[in-house]
Order: structure tokens, then sequence, then C-alpha cells
């Protein structure tokens, strides 16, 4: 066993960060249990894809600790942390457009290995996981959205992440396609891959979470489990967008 | 089935080249043939960097000077053969491809092409005032090529065009081999992920800067050797010739016309490139016209047969604008979207 399941996987310690005058998060803390998902909500501009940013280590945070596996993390580069083995998407898909969906997918995949021919076997596997096998020859850049998405994914699990961090990934879909990424992010889990999510749906974060963070200006305004968090006053203003005064 | 076809032809394809001086005579026609050769090498080590990787350097004048000057001097001044000497200016090439790199890849997109074109011309700036080392504007003249031999049996002594047209076909053939290899290796996808979305290769695990880097430094030997093979070859460099931005654009050239990021691209545009160059300045437009029936003594055939051939890098110019506009992927590009659509009907 890597580790017992009451570790926390990812740690998340007063973490702030600033763009000049501008406080996008401020001392948000919190802790990923391996194995479980971790959903993150919050209103527009609330400082999710911020947060992930740190995370993912597309900048540092301005001060706080981010800790995976129990050792620090914050300030190295993606790449870095992408081979100790958190990987994310993107809430605006970026697909390598000119290359193949199969070619995107081995991109991923060469993280772990040297060789395009392994790569490639693993790749066709998380295309299949996805349900993109059948466009493996297609170029990325003419699937539609949902496919996009689903692209997206199987890049990232072929870099065999330990924890995924998804940041909206059923953003922009369709009910259809919705359920078929909640059934993705629920199998998921059930492989035993930690996942962080962001995203708006509400019915979609309860469904797959087993605790909830929310963020609103920056800064945690709750956490729990799913049920407690949706009823939370707070959270329902935050989300009806009243006034300070209201909440308090 | 069409790899193994594409391979059997490129086979042919050489061989036939290999065998071209035994039966073809005429130097002019060698001469060409090298040409393009020189331009197959440089297109296919620009493409390393701005085909694969999407890197744009306007700069690689930078590499092909030093590996020309580097030959030159070391053969000039030290009596190096140019057969070792290339290797010290590759290796020199390649430093100072990895200075440049480290400044100008911290720069993204058109930030980056104008650092290019900034470091080339310091280094063309040096070379035209270090007189010492490289005699400035008024440039070098070869000193006769010592005899190639492999222990005691003469290879060449390098007279006539024959043996530089094998040296040319041979490092041709050699660049682009090293880009066939780039392309289907870990090295290859990563730098076309790199040309695609650079924030998504980086979170992929994909180390931006070394990748970068490592393409850059492979570019610019390649441009270096084929640079020092150039000079050796037309036997006089002066700082504009292979120092100059012409140089730098030329290489992007041959790249966008054929087909950016493609192994034959490079191949296709090189020989385009150099012929309709040769055509124009030999004013082939002018004599076609008064073969279809202009009369040569007429006004306006007077004014073409003597104007015209100045005007050859105007009439260049336009030609490549009509090509990018209308075939935005390189010919290579053009043709095989038109392969494919006729194959869909």
């Amino acid at each position: 066993m890597m580790a017992a399941p009451t570790a926390a996987l990812l740690e998340v310690r007063k973490v702030s960060r600033f763009f000049g005058g501008v406080k996008a998060n401020l001392d948000v803390s919190f802790e990923v249990h391996a194995g479980l998902v971790l959903g993150l909500i919050g209103p527009n501009g609330a400082g999710k894809t911020t947060l992930f940013n740190c995370i993912a280590g597309f900048f540092p945070p301005s001060s706080g600790e981010i800790r995976f596996d129990g050792k620090r993390v914050d300030g190295l580069s993606p790449d870095r942390i992408c081979k100790l083995g958190m990987a994310r998407t993107w809430q605006k898909v970026r697909p390598l457009a000119k290359l193949t969906v199969l070619d995107n997918a081995v991109v991923g995949a060469l993280c772990r290995t040297g060789s395009v021919k392994v790569a490639r076997d693993l790749a066709h596997e998380q295309l299949r996981v996805v349900g993109l096998d059948k466009s493996a020859s297609q170029l990325a850049g003419g699937l539609s959205i949902g496919d996009r998405k689903k692209l997206e994914l199987a890049r990232v699990l072929a870099t065999q992440p330990r924890l995924l961090l998804l940041d909206e990934v059923m953003g922009g879909l369709n009910a259809r396609e919705s359920e078929e990424l909640i059934d993705l992010i629920l199998a998921l889990k059930q492989r035993g891959l930690t996942q962080v999510v962001i995203e708006h749906d509400m019915k979609a974060i309860v469904r797959t979470s087993d605790r909830i963070v929310v963020l609103s200006s920056g800064e945690k305004l709750a956490e729990g489990a799913p049920a407690e968090v949706v009823n939370d006053p707070l959270v329902i203003a935050a989300y009806l967008g009243q006034s300070e005064g209201a909440k308090a | 089935m069409s790899t193994r076809w594409a391979l059997a032809l490129s086979v042919a394809a050489v061989a036939l080249l290999a065998s071209l001086p035994v039966w073809l005579e005429s130097p002019y026609a060698l001469h060409i043939f090298i040409l393009i050769f020189i331009a197959v090498a440089t297109g296919s080590s620009w493409n390393v960097i701005g085909g694969f990787a999407g890197q744009y350097s306007v700069g690689h004048a930078a590499y092909y000077g030093v590996g020309a000057y580097g030959a030159f001097i070391l053969l000039q001044q030290k009596q190096l053969a140019p057969w070792f000497g290339v290797w010290i200016a590759v290796a020199l090439s390649v430093a100072i491809a990895l200075i440049i790199g480290s400044i100008t890849f911290r720069l993204r997109g058109p930030y980056f092409v104008l650092a290019s074109i900034a470091v080339a011309e310091i280094v063309r700036l040096t070379a035209l005032n270090w007189k010492g080392l490289t005699n400035g504007a008024e440039g070098i003249l070869a000193n006769d090529l010592p005899a190639l031999k492999l222990g005691s049996t003469l290879i060449t002594d390098w007279n006539g065009k024959t043996p530089y047209y094998y040296m040319g076909l041979l490092m041709a053939v050699f660049c682009v081999l090293v880009n066939l290899a780039i392309k289907h290796s870990k090295l290859g996808y990563y730098l076309q992920a790199i040309r695609e979305d650079q924030d998504a290769a980086h979170s992929l695990g994909i180390p931006l800067a070394f990748y970068k880097n490592a393409a850059l430094a492979i570019s610019a030997a390649l441009t270096a050797l084929a640079g020092s093979f150039a000079a050796l070859y037309i036997g006089f460099i002066e700082p504009q010739g292979v120092f100059g931005i012409d140089v730098s654009i030329q290489l992007v050239l041959i790249c966008i016309i054929g087909g950016v990021g493609t192994v034959l691209g490079p191949v296709v545009g090189a020989v385009v490139l150099v012929l309709l160059s040769e055509a124009l300045r030999a004013n082939l437009l002018a004599h076609g016209l008064f073969k279809l029936g202009l009369p040569e003594t007429s006004g306006i055939g007077r004014f073409l047969g003597e104007n015209l051939a100045h005007a050859h890098v105007l009439i260049y110019g336009l030609l490549v604008i009509v090509v990018i506009l209308f075939m935005p992927d390189g010919i290579l590009g053009f043709a095989s979207a038109r392969l494919r659509r006729r194959r869909a009907r």
C-alpha cells in the first residue's frame, strides 16, 4: 500500500495569491485524502482556477505551503509537479490541434517512458477509458467540445497521475455528455484515483464528491460533506449573490 | 503501406541522385544541384526548431555564419582541414545556440522572433568589426582545399564539381534523416506539443526550456555544418553574405514554402526556391515569352529582355507572397490536402 487511507495526499496550508494589489486567494487551507474526490466550488471569480494554477505550479503562491504526498511542491515548475504525479486539465481546453487524438495522448504517456511504442499502447488504453478510441487517428483540432474534454482527460490520465486536478471538465457539455463524465470520474475513483474537481454544476459535484470546499472571493467559506455544504446558508447566500450585510 | 512506398521512393531518388554525376556532365546543372542540397540541408536544419518546435528563429544566420567562418579561419590560419575544422565550428555554434537559447527562450511568439533577429545582428556586427580574425567587410578568399585521404588512398582532391556534389548530397540526406528520426522520437512529440500549446505541454510534464534548447542545439549544429560546406564550395565569405538577415529569412522561406514541420517540406521548398531564383536570374521568363512569339526587337520585348532579370528579386518576392496566401501549409500541405480530398470523393 502506498498510503494509509487517512493520510492526506494533498495538503494546502494557508495559501494566498495576490496579483499586484488584487487578492485572488487568501489563507486557503484544505486536505485531500488518498482515494477520495474533493469538490471545489464557488461563484465566478472565487479563485478556484487560481488555486489550481498554484497547486499545479503555473505560478507560486504568494504565501503558504502546498504538500503532495508529504513533500513541499509549492514553487516547483508544472513539469516537475506532473512528474511527481499530480496532473491537471484546463477549463478552456487546450488540444494539441494539429496532432491526432492518439498523438495527444502519446505526449501525455511519454511522461513515464522514453519509448514511443510503449507510450502508444498506453495512449490507446486511456483513449478506450474515456471512449475516444474510435477517433484516434482524427486531428484533435476537429473534435467537438465534448470530445475535446474527454481528450483532455485521456491525455492527463496517460501521464499516470496519483492525483487528478479537473478544472470544469463538464463546462459547456450537454446533459448526456455530462452524465458520461460523471460516470467516468466515479469509475476513476473506483480505481483509487484521488481527484480534486472544480465544477459549477451543483448536482454533478454532489454526486461525485466525498467532500466539498467552497471558495468565495478568494477565501474558504465552508467545507464539509456534500449534504451539509449545499444546505449551508452562507453557501447559498454566496451563490445567490446576497450582499455582505445580509450574509452576516 | 504508404510509408513503405515513401521509403522505396526516397531510396530510389537518392540512388538516382547519386548516379547523376556519372552521366550528367554539365557543370552548371551540378552547380544547381549543389545549391539545392545546401538549401535542403539548411531548410531541414531550421525545421527542427522552427517547424517541429514552432519557435520561429529569424536569426539562424548566426549559426550558418559561425560554421562558415569557423571552417574558413581554421583552414586559413591554422591549416586545419575543413573535415576536422567543421566539427570545431559546429561545437562553437552549439555553444552560441545554448547561450542564445537561454536568453531568448524566456520570450514567446513575436518577442522570441525579434530577439533572435537582434542576436544574429550582434554576431554579424562582431564579425564585421573583429577585423583581426575575420578580415572585416573585405571577407576571406579560401585557400585550395587539401586533398581528402583515408589512410593513403586518395578520396578526392576537390577538382571540379563532382566531389562537392557528393558531399552536398550526403549532407542533405543526413539532415533529412535527422528530421525523420526526430519526428518519430519522444523529442519530436515533445517539440510538436510545445509548438501547439506551451502551457498544455508544460502541464503534461515537458520541461520547456530543456527541449527547446535541445532542438535549437541540433538545429544550430546542422546549420553550421551546412554553412561551412556552402562557404567552402563558394570559396569566399564576407559578413553580409553569411551573417546577413537574408540568410536567416531564406531558411525560414524554404520551410514555409515547402511545408513547415514536415520531413519532406524543406526538400520541396528547397527545390522550388532554388530553381525559381535561378530561372529568374537567367531571365527564363523573358526568353520564354520570346519563344512564345513575342518579338525580341519590339519595344516591350527589349524592355523585358533588359529589365526582367534585374527584377528577379521582386518577382521572387511576389511569388513567395502568392504561395503563402494560397498555400498556408506550404506546397506539401496543399498537395496532401488536395490528395485527401480526391480520395474522399
